[in-house]
């Protein structure tokens, strides 16, 4: 009797066992599938890769070289291509604003002007792209197909960088809020403008001196208003270039910076400030008795016959 | 309960020591920022106009008032304040009764004194003397009361004992290096390296406690001064930052290379070493004048305003303002926009100077100018250690060894810890210390090898740093072991010998004239039993202290009063607990003539079953026993158990292995 009731539980044992292996297996390859959950379209991830090769043949300056020709696949997809176009329009639009940063800022790089001059390309990107990340009312966003479809995320990167690049050279600090130069900045290039032209008059005459001289109002107002800037938190990247390129002509082109002069009191104190150790140390040297040292004698037991002491060895 | 007690005295340690290295932080940076934007402004007005060397007057007058301030302090105050303090913490922890070590006195002086030596811009650190510090606040912390300010707590007097009192003083120094460094185990080390003679386990992780607090508080407390409340990234006084991982790889083929840094590393310690040694010797013989002493470190700091001011003036090398500004950059003879390259390196407290060294970018030195700042940076220091001020000499050769390793321009971290394991000789704890300081264990073993190889080669040549300094001042330190070749000696020949013994039943008269007898400066007497009629010395019955006769006398203990009525009660532990550790001296003890006919029973209170060695044991065995059980007073007795002689800590320290083989020392009264 008891040997069939422990088989009997023995094999029940099994059978919940098994079932809850394969409730855990399915539970694992469930979540291993997981990645694919979030966006739930494959589909029309498939759908979206036609689409685009149809486009390309609409476009009459595509130069379609793509191995996948139109024949092969049914064009029974073309309903849904309703819903994308408003993407595709987003899409387009980014590009093209991107491009007209980009070549905006590359014309601006040397000398940096890129604050000045592309400001308004900037926030026409940002204004492309904050129309593609929002949630819209209407039953598709935008944001998922555009922005979250693949790996490369081709669209976030780009704009990250551009931002990125933005947020480095802080062009905001020399704009206002209402996205145009402020009066900080125009003050600065004011006095930047007067101290150049007072170069270009004296450097034609070819005198530096004179230069120095008499342009040195001017740069040391200009030195001035920079540090107040400074300390506002007023720059971007085009001031301080402008800046930079300044002192470098003011310093090394010509040469108006301090030059060193009287060393002859500098090293005449130094080598009085050296001397005094020398004089001290002679003088307690010589002056000073020397400190005895009173040692303590060890108390040692008289040594016997048979027994050394350290001094014996 | 008792062990509760202890924990709770540690982590009182561990706060109390944070605090006061914070408080040493904020004050030195206050002071030197004065100081600094004062000359800044004067140099950067005198550049346009001319007449630099009011300037250079105006800094070198700044750094003398500052340190005047604190070498006064310490030379006419409290002379064992001077140095870094880590030789007399040593020396502490080996047993060695250091008169005022840790006093509140030395403790309050120091922590000025060490405001006043790098705010006045000699070439310190901050790091020994905040060991130092550590222990004091131990020592009294764990006691329970002020000997100074005359208070008593009435707390832990259970600890009130060298036993006891040792052990907390080696947990305050690892706070103090935890304080210091912002390396708890490194401070464990650190106490473990120095003073493990008498180590145990629990110790072990009380010590630990101590330090992780005390690195935490700092950590807390200077987050709040800096105005961020909760950020835990100051963890210790000196800050090497972060490390970038990528710019600490290393290949295996760079090994050879770190090892190469370890020797240079070591000959440069063992050239500081010998040439402190020399000048050492020169300011004990003739410097020895508290007037003389605060003139000598006056000039230092003149001389080190000097010497700076003539590198930053006379350096062509300017540099672009990078990221990593300094905090006072000097402008000088460059163009606009740029900064004169020496100044980040001397117009700095030295901390800063290492922190620069360390995190600037590639190209920001010129070789030229670290070369110079490296060689007039190496003189100053070995010049400076030594002066009656307090200061470390850690920073210092971190300095310099950053700066040469910089130099060569491999690897940034691993160049400092040639030099410093070149001076110092501490391997361990230093490499841990190294490796928690600059948050990156990827570096631990060539940090180790360096160090390693540094030790090797400097111990070649010359001493540690802190133990000629021990030696110089004539302690007797005992190492872990006796010296080699010393086994032919027995004991016979290294004890003291006649030895002043009392009887059982002794004069007051008699304990009296030998305890004032100024020419016997004995803390021990063995007790014999009874004096045959001959000089031959009794049989020995136990031993007894000094501090115990004193109070004994004090408490007028006599045999004919206990008797009679006068006596109130039986003396008690308490009684001795209370006069640790000062014991007044005999001269203060009054005993009428009457009271000196009177007998003591010193059976009472001796040690029964003092510790003893036959006459022929060999010196290693003495010395092995002396060290082990911390002995004070080993008496040695002959086949009879008669009292022979008496070895104490002065008869085992003077045998030392010198260039001839076994030498003695002769030990001076100082």
């Amino acid at each position: 009797m008891r040997e069939v009731v422990k088989f009997q539980f023995y094999e029940i044992k099994m059978c919940l066992l098994f079932i809850f292996g394969s409730a855990i297996s399915l539970l694992f390859v469930e979540v291993s599938e997981g990645t694919t959950l979030e966006t739930n379209l494959p589909l029309k991830d498939a759908e979206w890769v036609r689409n685009d090769v149809l486009r390309s043949l609409a476009k009459p300056e595509a130069d379609d070289q793509s191995p996948y020709s139109l024949g092969q696949f049914s064009l029974g997809f073309l309903d849904q291509l309703e819903v994308s176009n408003q993407c595709l329009e987003l899409l387009h639009s980014f590009s093209i604003k991107c491009v007209s940063h980009v070549d905006c800022t590359l014309r601006n790089a040397r000398p940096v002007r890129v604050c000045e001059n592309c400001y308004q390309d900037f926030s026409n990107l940002q204004e492309v792209y904050r129309n593609i990340s929002q949630e819209s009312q209407v039953n598709v966003s935008c944001r998922d197909t555009l922005l979250r479809s693949d790996r490369l995320q081709v669209i976030v990167s780009v704009y990250e960088f551009l931002n990125g690049f933005w947020g480095k050279s802080e062009c905001s600090r020399c704009l206002t809020k209402e996205d145009s130069i402020s009066n900080d900045t125009l003050n600065f290039m004011n006095a930047l403008n007067q101290s150049l032209d007072c170069f270009q008059k004296f450097q034609q005459s070819g005198n530096l001196s004179e230069l120095c001289k008499q342009c040195k109002g001017n740069y040391s107002r200009l030195s001035e208003l920079y540090s107040q800037m400074e300390k506002n938190f007023t720059l971007c990247i085009d001031l301080e270039d402008a800046m930079n390129m300044t002192r470098r002509l003011w310093s090394k082109n010509f040469n108006c910076s301090f030059p060193r002069e009287e060393t002859v009191p500098v090293i005449a104190v130094s080598s009085f400030m050296l001397f005094l150790p020398v004089i001290f140390y002679l003088s307690s040297f010589l002056h000073s008795k020397q400190k005895k040292r009173k040692l303590i004698p060890p108390k040692r037991a008289k040594s016997s016959n048979n027994l050394m002491n350290i001094q014996d060895k | 309960m008792l062990e509760i007690s202890r924990w709770v005295v540690c982590a009182l340690i561990g706060i109390l020591t944070g605090l006061v290295a914070c408080f040493i932080d904020i004050a030195v940076e206050q002071l030197a920022g004065v100081k600094y934007i004062v000359v800044k402004h004067s140099i950067d007005t005198f550049t346009e106009v001319g007449g630099l060397s009011i300037s250079l007057i105006l800094w070198a007058a700044l750094n003398a008032a500052i340190v005047v301030v604190g070498a006064v302090m310490v030379a006419f105050f409290e002379p064992v304040a001077a140095g870094s303090g880590i030789p007399q913490i040593k020396c502490y922890l080996n047993g060695v009764k250091i008169p005022h070590v840790v006093r509140l006195k030395t403790l309050v002086i120091k922590v000025f004194g060490v405001i006043s030596s790098v705010a006045g811009g000699l070439a310190v650190g901050k790091e020994g003397p905040m060991i130092h510090s550590g222990a004091v606040i131990a020592a009294g912390v764990s006691q329970g009361r002020s000997t100074s300010l005359k208070r008593d707590f009435k707390i832990f007097e259970y600890f009130r004992r060298d036993t006891e009192k040792r052990d907390f003083v080696s947990a305050g120094a690892a706070a103090g290096v935890s304080a210091a460094f912002g390396a708890p185990v490194g401070g464990v080390l650190f106490s473990l390296e120095e003073g493990a003679s008498f180590w145990n386990q629990m110790l072990t992780w009380r010590i630990f406690f101590a330090s992780m607090v005390s690195t935490f508080t700092l950590n807390f407390f200077l987050g709040i001064y800096h105005g961020k409340v909760g950020d835990l990234s100051n963890p210790g006084l000196i800050n090497f930052g972060r490390f970038e991982t990528e710019a600490m790889e290393y290949n295996i083929y760079e090994i050879p290379l770190f090892i190469f840094m370890g020797v240079m590393g070591g000959v440069l310690g063992a050239i500081f070493n010998t040439l402190n040694y020399w000048l050492t010797i020169f300011r004990i013989r003739y410097i020895h004048r508290p007037c003389l002493q605060v003139t000598e470190a006056v000039l230092v700091a003149a001389v080190t305003a000097t010497v700076s001011f003539a590198m930053i003036y006379f350096s062509d090398d300017c540099q672009p303002l990078g990221e990593n500004q300094a905090e006072y950059p000097l402008q000088l003879f460059c163009s606009d926009g740029e900064y004169n390259s020496m100044a980040t390196a001397f117009f700095n407290t030295p901390e800063k100077s290492v922190r620069s060294l360390f995190h600037d970018p590639p190209g920001s030195y010129n070789p030229q100018t670290l070369g110079i700042f490296t060689l007039s940076y190496f003189l100053l220091a070995f010049w400076t250690y030594g002066l009656t001020v307090s200061a470390g000499v850690f920073i210092p050769s971190l300095l310099i060894g950053a700066a040469w390793g910089r130099l060569f321009g491999i690897f940034l971290a691993s160049m400092t810890n040639g030099s410093v394991s070149g001076i110092v000789r501490m391997t361990l704890s230093l490499t841990v210390i190294m490796v928690e300081a600059t948050g990156n264990v990827t570096y631990g073993l060539p940090i180790m090898l360096v160090l390693m190889t540094a030790k090797i080669v400097g111990d070649y040549f010359v001493e540690g740093l802190y133990d000629i300094h021990i030696k110089l001042q004539s302690v007797p330190f005992l190492h872990w072991e006796a010296p080699a070749t010393s086994h032919a000696l027995t004991a016979r020949e290294v004890m003291s010998s006649p030895v002043t013994c009392f009887s059982r039943l002794e004069k007051v008269g008699n304990i009296v004239d030998v305890l004032s007898n100024a020419a016997t400066n004995n803390n021990g007497f063995p007790v014999v039993s009874e004096f045959s009629a001959s000089d031959e010395p009794g049989r020995l019955c136990g031993l007894i202290l000094r501090s115990q006769l004193i109070v004994l006398l004090k408490h007028k203990v006599f045999v004919e009063r206990a008797h009679s009525s006068l006596i109130q009660r039986k003396l008690q532990m308490k009684d001795f607990r209370d006069a640790y550790p000062r014991f007044p001296p005999i001269q203060s003890i009054h005993v009428s003539q009457d009271e000196r006919e009177c007998m003591m029973d010193l059976s009472e209170f001796m040690n029964p079953t003092p510790y003893t060695v036959p006459q022929e044991t060999s010196l290693p065995r003495v010395f092995k026993l002396f060290r082990a059980l911390g002995l004070r007073h080993l008496v040695v007795v002959d086949e009879e158990n008669r009292v022979v002689g008496l070895v104490t800590r002065k008869d085992l320290a003077r045998y030392h292995l010198g260039k001839h083989g076994l030498e003695e020392m002769q030990i001076s009264q100082t």
